[in-house]
């Protein structure tokens, strides 16, 4: 009656995760007479109608992505549209070839069936090129090589009846151009896989390739559909339909069930898909297989577990033990229940660690937690948020650690150490638990090491989405922090942006030497705007110095947060000031060289007199620019 | 084996009055500890400005080592700059821009080093003392060792263009006393003479120099008199003790590629700078090891500073006590040279030996004439040795330390022992010289171990170190580091788990030139 949660543990962090690779899914499936957790690839659509009837003309495809992006996928898509048989794509051979009938003329397709309106294409599918490609430090086959030097030349030729699917992890792809036998095509070849890698681009005009990088997919939604796909998963029904005794699996204090049904609850999924986008925004791609390995750790994860993660038969054990607390669903999402050495070796745990969820709090989260049991203020967020949850919020454990922490009867390190960690839990919890009426109030996001991580999601984002514009006070903090960096003084400009220098070094930590000021609002061609690409999903923040020159800046969230923290506060959040102040410096160089292409022929040196833009700041912050004259 | 280039010996017309020849005779006259990088280069610019003049620059017409120069002094740009702590005072106690140009310029009559000191040339530059302050003030802060507390004739304004250009000159502002520029930019300019491409190098450096804004080299020129100043004493005897070697062909090398770059205006110079203290540095480990016979290049294993302590600490640590030690071993092996030369072997075997060795000595290293101790070969030979090695730690023995500190190559950072741990303005440095628009990160590491010897990752690790001494993961976490450093200098894309590249964002697209 559980296989299905056993089938499910194989997408987890196990040692032998056969559901990890759809080769071996397929397979695990059959035998064990389970369907995948299937969804369509936001990009099925567009890869599957470069092959069917929408493309009269259809040139060689190249999915390319990290590890588990679902490159096998959907060449078996491919496949399955061309009508490829199941047996021959079950075999081991990474290569195969078919063929299939497009328009003779390559411009549309003809209403008649007539044969001579059609040719034959043979599409040869490379659908793992590292089975294709040999073992480092052996030599090429040489027919595996040729067919290679033949896919080269095919992107040259517009008349080409031969076109590629080849699946590869982007690293294989340069790596294997660079062992090829060198030839012209070859080499032009690689640098073109090169610059789309690089550039985030899909075509290049004139070859005939379309690059489908899977690594640019939004992992939020990724998230979504294979949420939706796991919670409706028809193994849950069997589960549902049996009506477990109280200790049982599945029964009502069974955590697995907890978690499912936590995973079903509009907040939680609604945080979690926010670290997703977050993520995103900060430029870490979560492929599939991450995404799946979080949903079957989040609900099976325990630390007392084989390979941490639970068996159906472990529930009633686990139950017994009264350790069922530490199946809690809020920490296996952050990979709480391995070891630290396995989780920091799973890439999604990597990414959400980087959010600090459950170590960065504030004064009033951990007075809820600590002292908030019966207080008159903040009782009743205890009550809400800690001792209502009977699986994962205060049990016997909690209150017996807590008194003896804040009592102080133990000294011993390792005990309140315990209680510590509990706190963390705990924390975690409430990044879960706070309701979107509350956010605010409770400060939800300086939960997260990023406080304006909400304001960026909604103000921002979904902003910059809806209207095409944010709030002017958001837009003037961007500023006074663009101008605190590249000034390295406390000011208080934000209507203006100011370019500085030191002088002589460009880069220098205060630059006193004004440049140039340029209008945050409209003004004669000047103008400083916030947009939204969705093509990509990125914010770009752009500086135009005349209606067709122009700078432009990726806002990522670690941007954002560094800009507001230094508006707000001043002072440079050191956690992870070095990139952010490093990008920003190099943002000032590429503005500084605008004005001067702005400037043209009027450079400093052509007048008699030298003129020197001393910038000070009067004591409120403002700057006060004084002009020194030196006559040559 | 590299082969081990043959020796010069100083020209004729040498100033032979110089103390002990051994570390002269090995690296040059002189490497010096005291003069750092920065240093370094601005005696070297002072070198080209007077050659190029001449138009001469990176030629030794008179043969090697026959270079003789002459310096600016610029002692009224300098006394205004560095001597001059009145102006704040003037500005608050008189508040008529009259009087304050009149009371500065008495207090002024007194200017350090300059006969019949007269400012009044400054008045007509200036719209007012305010502004000459406020220019004074500004520049005076760009300028170099401005925080220090080195002497006033040893700072210097920013290298902005040749009206900025002069030598140290010691407290009275009379004579360069070699107290901070020690030779070491003259040797530099000796190596660029002797580099496969010097040519390409002096047209690269003249167009980006010629590139630079003029605008702050004509501010500092206006602090200065219109009638020349009298030019420091001649320069001469320094001395590069090998008429090529590769070591200067991969300065020059580096220098091109970071003067091909489209850096702004003077941020070039840091790099070049770094680029000179590293290849110095590593000019004077690879002489040593070539006197040593050592086969094996020199390696830099270096640490991605690490929250603990780890392996690569460990090896790196060792790796520079062992480097560090090697010029000490070259002179001893120098030495040994000698006294296993025939010259000497015959002196000891026959009549009159001590004599006949303490000539040897005399000619061959100039030193000699003060020793008192017995009159044996084998003593006298001994108390070389030991002055030698004494001479040689005062100053010569700091360079790798030195160098590598103010580079940013060695460092005591989470640690009490100095290893190899570059900052990230070395990495950038690095990055910037060795790769032209992009390149995937393996291969960047890979030929910053050719090029260098310096290693970070497991791959050049297992080709140099011992089996029982490669630990692979520790290597592969190092590698890991730098990664996530190179991410946060914004110079590294990184695509998957299997695909990164190192990026230069001041390539120039031939296109576009």
């Amino acid at each position: 009656m559980s296989a299905w949660l056993k089938f499910l543990r194989h997408y987890g962090p196990v040692p032998r995760n056969d559901n990890m690779y759809d080769e071996t899914i397929q397979r695990s499936a059959r035998r064990q007479r389970m369907q995948p957790i299937e969804f369509e690839h936001p990009a099925q659509e567009m890869i599957v109608n470069s092959f069917n009837m929408l493309t009269p003309d259809p040139v060689s495809v190249i999915l390319t992505g990290t590890a588990g992006d679902g490159k096998t996928h959907l060449c078996r898509q491919v496949w399955k549209t061309l009508k490829g048989d199941d047996q021959g794509w079950a075999s081991d051979n990474p290569y195969l070839t078919i063929e299939s009938q497009y328009p003779a003329d390559r411009t549309s397709w003809p209403i008649s069936n007539e044969n001579s309106l059609y040719r034959t294409v043979t599409i040869h599918f490379i659908r793992d090129l590292s089975g294709w490609a040999p073992q480092q430090g052996t030599a090429w086959e040489p027919e595996k090589e040729e067919l290679l030097h033949k896919f080269c030349k095919s992107l040259f030729d517009p008349n080409a009846d031969e076109i590629f699917l080849i699946a590869a992890n982007d690293g294989q792809l340069v790596e294997s151009w660079r062992r090829l036998r060198q030839t012209d095509d070859v080499r032009r070849v690689r640098q073109i896989f090169e610059e789309l890698l690089v550039e985030d681009r899909r075509e290049q005009s004139g070859i005939r390739l379309k690059f489908f990088n899977l690594s640019l997919t939004s992992s939020a939604v990724l998230f979504d559909r294979a949420l939706d796909a796991m919670l409706g998963h028809p193994g849950w029904n069997e589960l549902k339909n049996n009506l477990s005794a109280e200790n049982d699996l599945f029964g009502p204090k069974c955590p697995i069930r907890k978690n499912y049904e936590l995973l079903q609850s509009a907040l939680v999924r609604g945080r979690l898909r926010s670290l997703l986008e977050l993520s995103d925004y900060n430029g870490l791609h979560v492929p599939i297989r991450q995404i799946l390995l979080l949903l079957s750790n989040a609900i099976l994860g325990h630390p007392d577990a084989k390979d941490h993660l639970m068996s159906p038969d472990d529930v009633p054990k686990l139950i017994a033990a009264g350790t069922v607390s530490k199946g809690s669903l809020y920490n296996n999402i952050f990979g709480g229940n391995l070891s630290e050495i396995r989780r920091q070796s799973i890439t999604i745990f990597d990414y959400l660690e980087r959010f600090q969820i459950g170590i960065e709090t504030t004064n009033r989260v951990d007075n809820i937690l600590i002292f908030g049991e019966g207080d008159e203020l903040l009782g009743q967020y205890f009550e809400e948020f800690v001792s209502a949850d009977s699986f994962y919020g205060a049990d016997s454990r909690y209150y017996a650690a807590k008194r003896e922490y804040v009592e102080g009867i133990n000294e011993d390190d390792e005990k309140s150490q315990n209680f510590l960690n509990m706190l963390v839990s705990q924390r975690r919890g409430l990044f879960f638990k706070i309701p979107i009426a509350a956010e605010e109030e409770l400060h939800l996001w300086e939960l997260t090491v990023f406080k304006f991580a909400g304001e960026y999601l909604d103000s921002i984002v979904a902003a910059l989405k809806d209207r095409g514009a944010v709030r002017r006070p958001l837009l003037s903090r961007i500023v006074r922090g663009l101008n605190r960096v590249f000034t390295g003084m406390l000011i208080n400009s934000d209507r203006e942006l100011y370019l500085a220098t030191s002088g002589n070094y460009s880069q220098a930590k205060v630059s006193r030497i004004l440049v140039e000021r340029i209008s945050v609002d409209a003004n004669k061609g000047e103008k400083i705007i916030l947009l939204y690409d969705p093509a990509d999903g990125r914010v770009l923040l752009t500086v135009y110095f005349s209606p067709t020159l122009s700078e432009t800046f990726h806002l990522t969230l670690i941007r954002y947060e560094f800009l507001s923290r230094i508006a707000i506060e001043g002072a440079l959040p050191a956690s992870f000031s070095k990139e952010c102040y490093e990008d920003l410096l190099a943002f000032k160089s590429r503005l500084i060289a605008a004005h001067s292409t702005r400037q043209g022929a009027e450079r400093l040196t052509s007048s008699a007199a030298i003129g020197l833009n001393l910038l000070t700041l009067t004591d409120q912050g403002m700057p006060n620019p004084r002009v020194v004259e030196v006559t040559q | 084996m590299t082969t081990y280039a043959v020796p010069l010996l100083p020209p004729d017309s040498f100033d032979q009055s110089s103390s002990m020849w051994v570390d002269e005779a090995i690296w040059g006259h002189r490497l010096y500890d005291e003069q750092l990088p920065w240093f370094v280069f601005l005696e070297f610019l002072n070198v080209l400005h007077h050659e190029a003049d001449k138009g001469r620059a990176f030629t030794e017409p008179a043969g090697f080592n026959t270079l003789k120069y002459r310096a600016r002094r610029r002692l009224h740009l300098r006394n205004i700059l560095f001597n001059n702590p009145h102006l704040t005072e003037i500005r608050q106690a008189y508040p008529d821009d009259e009087k304050r140009w009149s009371e500065w310029l008495k207090r002024m009559k007194g200017a350090t080093g300059i006969a019949h000191a007269q400012f009044d040339y400054l008045k007509n530059h200036f719209h007012s003392f305010d502004d000459f302050s406020e220019t004074v003030e500004f520049i005076r802060s760009t300028s170099l060792e401005v925080d220090s507390n080195k002497r006033w004739t040893s700072k210097f304004v920013f290298p902005y263009g040749s009206n900025s250009l002069y030598e140290d000159l010691d407290n009275s502002g009379s004579t360069n006393d070699r107290r901070f520029f020690g030779r070491t930019g003259e040797m530099l300019y000796l190596m660029f003479c002797r580099a496969e491409r010097k040519q390409d190098l002096l047209i690269a450096l003249k167009t980006k120099l010629l590139k630079t804004d003029q605008a702050w080299d004509s501010i500092i020129k206006c602090l200065q008199p219109t009638e020349e100043e009298p030019l420091g004493g001649e320069r001469a005897n320094s001395f590069l003790p090998y008429s090529s070697h590769r070591c200067f062909d991969e300065l020059a090398q580096d220098w091109l590629s970071i003067l091909s770059l489209n850096i702004p205006g003077f941020d070039v110079m840091p790099h070049l700078i770094n680029l000179v203290g590293l290849h110095l540095l590593r000019y004077q480990l690879v002489v040593s090891r070539e006197i040593l016979g050592l086969e094996s290049p020199l390696q830099l294993i270096c640490e991605v500073v690490a929250p603990k302590k780890t392996l690569v600490r460990e090896i790196s640590c060792d790796l520079y006590q062992e480097n560090n030690l090697l010029p000490a071993q070259a002179i001893e092996a120098f030495i040994s040279r000698i006294e296993g030369s025939p010259p000497w072997q015959r002196a000891i075997l026959e009549n009159g030996a001590f004599e006949k060795c303490l000539k040897i000595l005399r000619e061959e290293v100039r030193w000699g004439e003060d020793y008192d101790g017995p009159s044996e070969p084998e003593q006298l030979i001994g108390a070389l040795r030991q002055s030698a090695m004494k001479r040689h730690r005062q100053h010569v023995a700091n360079i790798h330390r030195n160098y590598g500190r103010e580079i940013g190559l060695v460092s005591k950072r989470g640690t009490v022992k100095l290893r190899y741990a570059p900052t990230d303005a070395l990495l950038k440095t690095l990055l910037f010289a060795n790769v032209e628009k992009r390149t995937e990160l393996h291969q960047f590491l890979e030929r910053l171990h050719v090029r260098y010897g310096i290693v970070f990752s497991d791959k050049q690790a297992e080709q140099v170190l011992p089996k029982g001494e490669f630990e692979k993961k520790a290597f592969q976490a190092n590698s890991r580091r730098l990664e996530q450093r190179l991410g946060s200098l914004g110079v590294l894309k990184r695509l998957s788990d299997g695909c990164a590249y190192v990026v230069n964002p001041y390539h120039v697209a031939t296109n576009e030139q």
